[in-house]
């Protein structure tokens, strides 16, 4: 190596170090070669724990949530039903998301679902209103038409508009925290199909191509971090369940900033190949993310 | 002897009853928990003479307790309990202050009427024409009131405040989506109010002592009460200032004659006498006269225990009408589904008084108070609307709460076995079949898998009805995406039905992945 050469990249290196430390970013730049992963999968323990290990080998929840800013976190809050149904996420899983957030800085951390049964059930009998409140989180409700707002998704092919809830629209970073189920209409709700919750008019979406309406509305918004709870697993009778006969229990989780990836690996946990689930298809050429798993850096964890 | 304490004994108690009982009904958030319902409404009186003939139980203590010190105390309950006669003291409290002239005067009782009015009430109500009782019972006039006009109102300040809220991001409250009403439902509760505010302005209680049902079965009890308004002649000095603030028209204070059958014991009488001439007393004490002429026992067994006999034959009569043939009538032209623990659609309309308080509990806010749909015997009845909402597979708020009895009791576990109704699947409309898409949405809601998908074309998959484990929650039909009709409907059942319990196997099902398949 000439001299020159090794000067001019020496000062790049410097210039680059010096401007990550002036940015706050020294963390993530020391640790880039540890923690780019595409994808992280924990399992064997309890979903708090497993959430801590996971959020660890991604680079810590700083990466996501910078200081000052509102956080969002959406998990699936869909039934009147106990945690023990797995039909909404699990409510440890949600606390120490929350948790997370105001250990990196969060401003707020907001708690919300449009639910399909009567939502004050919905959210006292999932267990996740007091668990969030617990954390410190505002739990705000979405069961009013007034709380939406038009929004417009100009990739969507058959979902050009729809109304979202406010608060998820003035956040600054959004989790999407679904559960891994079985599901009548979409073969398996996981990521993309928790960001239903997200909006007023769900009949639209029925009514309307259910799965090209979901991939639409995944370009509309990139959750900052999807975390998929798999601790226990509804494999039959989804969305709703019918008892804990419906559910086993897997002690799994997902993290990953490409939705289509982490749904993909989420579906092969359950069993199922990424080509069985049509919205995951459309996805992939819509090119949203990647179906091809095997082909991403994935940091496997056993707690 | 000191008495004068008695009257604000009575504004006390009176408004303590009429602001509880309000926002009972009001219940704007739905957290007023059960129990203080059912204590509260279990005090009033017709609906309570009407559940006690089905269901004993707790609330039962509340009509005991209401005879029990009518006994003792005459018609405390008119001027204390009941939330309409607290109304109408307001209203009559309001107009003393406006024209402080005007005065009541004594009228002679028109037993006939008010007696024969009421049996006749009764005699309609067991023969199904229910509705013409439920016009003229104090409780559920008033209840209608304020769940249908005070209510959405409520809920309008509410929902103001709570989006003020909102915009600081404050989620304190939140807001209620006003329900589906019936705007003859809206009127007619007002137009009764009404009613009952202009003869209270002009003429005191003169629903209570001419129209009132518990007015009339009260005033027979409050006859032999052992505690009465009497007259000490020792110490009045005929000035008349009782008759003048009688609001019930009760005092001749030139004969010093009092009816005991109209007089509801407000006070205002022992309040306003100079000299103490008025006294709260059993009438033994006192050297007067009281007249007991009038067959007042046998008078109540008829007017109060035969109707409910009838209520009960009538009851077991037409216990057997067959379920009705499914038909695409049903999604022209409604019909009305009658709630969980309501038995049957005859029971149900047979009993309930329309006092909406079912409605206004109603956490996800199916029931609705309809018009028509029961038919003329039984107007302003609630229903199950789908199209607003479904029934909580969960809940049973209604069932304990009913005050009537047309809801009976259940459990959460006897609730989920009940069938008021069962789906109907129109698979020509449905999105499956219309747009070879998947849809699944009503499968995707029933909490018993009554709806489930089996293989139709290709990968999609198309709703199978398995009715015996249909519970007609509704949520099918709720959640059924299709315009202008739903591609899945719930037909009532006349008679509620048991459905079959969904197979429970409780065994621990463990599948932690050894290795992640990726």
């Amino acid at each position: 190596m000439k001299r020159r050469d090794f000067l001019k990249s020496a000062y790049k290196a410097s210039a680059l170090v010096g401007a990550g430390m002036v940015l706050g970013n020294f963390d993530s730049l020391l640790f880039s070669q540890n923690t780019d992963y595409d994808l992280v999968a924990v399992k064997g323990g309890e979903p708090d724990v497993m959430f801590d290990k996971a959020i660890e080998a991604l680079g810590g929840m700083k990466k996501f949530v910078k200081k000052g800013q509102k956080v969002v976190v959406k998990p699936n809050i869909g039934w009147d039903t106990a945690p023990e149904r797995a039909a909404n996420t699990n409510p440890k899983l949600v606390g120490r998301i929350v948790e997370h957030c105001y250990n990196a800085g969060a401003r707020e951390v907001y708690v919300v679902d449009h639910t399909c049964d009567e939502w004050q059930r919905c959210y006292k009998n999932s267990g996740i209103e007091k668990a969030a409140k617990d954390a410190k989180a505002k739990v705000v409700p979405a069961n009013s038409e007034s709380y939406y707002q038009e929004v417009s998704i100009p990739q969507g092919k058959v979902l050009k508009n729809t109304k979202e809830h406010e608060v998820i629209l003035s956040s600054d970073v959004f989790i999407n925290v679904p559960v891994l189920k079985n599901h009548g209409g979409a073969t398996l709700t996981i990521a993309m199909k928790n960001l239903m919750g997200n909006v007023w008019d769900r009949r639209y979406w029925h009514r309307n191509d259910l799965h090209q309406c979901i991939a639409d509305f995944a370009t509309y918004r990139k959750p900052t971090l999807n975390i998929v709870d798999a601790y226990l697993v509804m494999k039959t009778n989804g969305p709703r369940g019918v008892s804990t006969d419906d559910v086993v229990l897997m002690k799994s989780q997902l993290l990953s900033t490409d939705i289509v990836a982490v749904d993909s690996a989420a579906a092969k946990l359950f069993g199922l190949k990424p080509e069985d689930i049509r919205y995951l298809n459309i996805a992939t050429e819509m090119k949203i993310g990647r179906k091809d798993i095997e082909n991403l850096n994935i940091k496997r964890i056993t707690v | 002897m000191k008495l004068k304490y008695l009257k604000k004994i009575r504004v006390a108690v009176s408004l303590f009853f009429f602001i509880i009982i309000t926002s009972l009904l009001i219940n704007p958030q739905k957290n007023i928990p059960q129990d203080i319902i059912i204590f509260f409404t279990s005090l009033q009186l017709v609906p309570s003479i009407l559940k006690i003939l089905f269901y004993i139980g707790l609330s039962s203590l509340g009509l005991i307790f209401v005879l029990l010190i009518s006994v003792f105390f005459g018609r405390v309950y008119c001027s204390s309990i009941c939330p309409l006669g607290t109304f109408q003291d307001i209203i009559i409290y309001i107009r003393r202050k406006i024209n402080k002239r005007k005065k009541f005067l004594y009228q002679k009782p028109n037993y006939i009427f008010h007696y024969t009015f009421t049996f006749s009430l009764f005699i309609l109500a067991l023969l199904g024409f229910v509705s013409i009782l439920n016009i003229f019972e104090p409780y559920s006039i008033y209840s209608r009131f304020v769940v249908n006009i005070i209510e959405p109102g409520f809920i309008l300040i509410n929902n103001f405040t709570s989006s003020v809220l909102e915009s600081m991001s404050i989620y304190y409250l939140f807001n209620i989506p006003i329900r589906n009403t019936d705007i003859f439902v809206v009127l007619i509760s007002f137009s009764f109010l009404f009613l009952i505010f202009y003869m209270s302005y002009f003429h005191g209680r003169l629903f209570c002592n001419s129209f009132c049902p518990a007015g009339a079965i009260l005033g027979i009890i409050s006859r032999i009460s052992i505690f009465k308004i009497v007259i000490d002649e020792n110490n009045c000095t005929e000035c008349g200032a009782c008759e003048k603030v009688c609001k019930a028209n009760c005092i001749e204070s030139e004969t010093k004659n009092i009816n005991y059958a109209a007089c509801i014991a407000c006070f205002n009488c022992i309040k306003v006498c100079p000299t103490d001439g008025v006294v709260y007393n059993r009438p033994k004490y006192i050297n007067i006269q009281v007249n007991l002429s009038e067959p007042s026992r046998r008078n109540f067994l008829k007017r109060a225990i035969l109707p409910a006999i009838g209520v009960f034959l009538i009851e077991n009569n037409q216990g057997e009408k067959n379920q009705l043939e499914k038909s695409n009538y049903f999604r022209v032209k409604k019909q009305p589904i009658s709630p969980p623990g309501s038995q049957s659609i005859t029971h149900f309309s047979n009993l309930c008084t329309a006092c909406h308080l079912c409605v206004s509990a109603c956490p996800t806010q199916v029931l609705y108070p309809t018009f028509f749909e029961y038919g003329i015997s039984g107007l302003f009845q609630p229903s199950m609307n789908y199209t607003a909402s479904y029934c909580n597979y969960d809940c049973t708020i209604c069932t304990h709460i009913c005050p009537t009895g047309a809801i009976l009791p259940q459990s959460v576990e006897s609730k989920k076995l009940i069938q008021i109704g069962r789906a109907e699947f129109y698979k020509d409309d449905c999105v499956v079949v219309a747009k070879e898409k998947e849809c699944a949405a009503c499968s995707e809601h029933c909490p018993t898998k009554a709806v489930y998908m089996i293989p139709y074309k290709g990968k999609l998959k198309i709703p199978e009805l398995n009715n015996d484990l249909c519970v007609g929650c509704g949520a099918c039909e709720h959640a059924c995406p299709t315009t202008p009709r739903k591609a899945i409907y719930i037909i009532p059942n006349q008679i509620h039905q048991k459905s079959k319990k969904p197979e429970i196997k409780k065994q621990e099902k463990i599948e932690i992945p050894e290795e992640f398949p990726f």
